[in-house]
């Protein structure tokens, strides 16, 4: 049966340029909902208009940012792990981790053990001091390691054998300081159980590293239980 | 660069910012960055305010750039959305929408000469004002105008239909011929 969209494509083109009143936002879900989450004309009416809407945007001229505010942000971004914005409900619980993480400390002129365990495909710089993750369950499958230069932003994150995982599910690093962990990056396994990721994150040598399940979207912070970790101490 | 390049490059960025690439993230922000605050502040129209929404759009593709769907368009829309929704937001919570009306009667005009494309842009950003700009002025007046209060203003159709003294299925019916003539002309997917 072919089913009528007049009505829910102006609603949804007056919805993408922000002009909906509330009550036809009302009847736009109202009607959306009878035509079920599978509608392909539903789907397609708004994605292209939210395409047209989009691209409106560029009608008008660029213009210049003000002085610091590029720093600021990608500050926020890339540094972003301040234990006000990334201190989850469950922060308390990783101090304890200190004391079981195994304290696997593989550290300074790490160049020869950097290379044997990563291998010469990823890039990891050959300085690089290499830190073996412990399994905090032991049916856990696989190794995860993390490399990185203390005192320099950079922290590669590869693992092998690990299980599959949920389409809908990542494994995520995190740099623990104090009771505080900072999310680091969030990798998908592939098919043979491997997972390689890069943080532009620096690690000085009294973290905690950590890695846990999270969903795709990646998290702020932990959501479930570390799998693997280990402590960075200075040499 | 052609359009499909251009957007293949972001949607490269985005992948790699999934992966929590800095530098991906540094990328999109320095290619994007002046046209959301353009935005952000055409419709808001104040400059701090502006920049907040700009950062928090941004913060949020570096914290959820799986939010990002490839099916359901381009990279730049996606993330200007984003950014037009939050300064729409704004609007109605500071309820100054009747100031800023008044204002806006003497703000810019949409459609200006961009001496800046060639410093500011790359990777087709020109040419996507061009072929915007050309697609708006290709618009018969009266439905220019409701695009631009709705979109530019933050203004809601019951507000432009007070504002203009026309009945709202005026102000609904020109909506839409206006979109799907836009849409026709601008609203192809990058592949």
């Amino acid at each position: 049966m072919i089913r009528d969209h007049t009505r829910i494509e102006e609603l949804i083109a007056i919805r993408s340029i922000g002009g909906l009143d509330p009550q036809e936002q009302a009847e736009l879900e109202r009607e959306m909902a009878s035509h079920g989450p599978d509608c392909e004309e539903c789907r397609r009416l708004e994605t292209e208009y939210g395409e047209v809407a989009g691209r409106l945007a560029f009608a008008l001229d660029p213009v210049a940012l003000r002085p610091g505010f590029a720093e600021e942000t990608l500050g926020l971004a890339l540094g972003e792990r301040s234990p006000a914005s990334r201190q989850g409900p469950g922060g308390g619980r990783w101090r304890p981790l200190v004391a079981v993480a195994a304290a696997l400390v593989l550290f300074v002129g790490g160049a020869v053990l950097g290379a044997a365990v990563f291998g010469g495909g990823n890039e990891v710089p050959p300085q690089a001091t290499v830190l073996a993750l412990e399994p905090q369950d032991p049916s856990l499958l696989g190794t995860v390691t993390a490399a990185f230069t203390p005192g320099e932003p950079g922290i590669y994150l590869q693992g092998s054998g690990l299980e599959p995982l949920p389409s809908d599910q990542v494994y995520e690093l995190w740099v623990i300081e104090g009771d505080t962990p900072a999310a680091a990056v969030c990798v998908a396994p592939s098919e043979d159980g491997s997972v390689f990721g890069f943080a532009d994150k620096e690690v000085t040598g009294s973290e905690v590293l950590a890695v846990t399940v999270e969903p795709s979207t990646c998290s702020d912070a932990p959501t479930t239980p570390p799998r693997w970790a280990g402590q960075v101490t200075s040499a | 660069m052609t359009d499909d390049l251009a957007e293949a490059r972001d949607r490269e960025l985005v992948q790699r910012i999934r992966r929590g690439d800095g530098e991906a993230f540094r990328g999109l922000f320095g290619r994007y960055s002046p046209s959301a605050m353009s935005l952000a502040r055409r419709v808001v129209r104040q400059p701090f305010l502006a920049e907040e929404i700009v950062q928090e759009a941004f913060l949020a593709v570096w914290r959820s750039p799986g939010g990002y769907d490839p099916q359901r368009g381009s990279v730049r829309s996606w993330l200007m959305g984003m950014v037009h929704h939050r300064a729409v937001d704004a609007v109605r919570r500071e309820e100054s929408q009747r100031r800023r009306s008044e204002e806006s009667q003497l703000s810019d005009p949409v459609i200006q000469p961009d001496p800046a494309d060639d410093v500011v842009d790359e990777l087709g950003l020109p040419e996507e004002r061009r072929a915007v700009r050309a697609a708006l002025e290709g618009l018969p007046d009266e439905q220019r105008q409701v695009i631009e209060l709705m979109y530019f203003d933050g203004l809601s159709q019951s507000k432009i239909s007070d504002k203009l003294g026309l009945p709202l299925g005026t102000v609904k019916s020109r909506t839409l011929l206006g979109m799907k003539r836009l849409r026709s002309a601008i609203g192809g997917l990058p592949r």
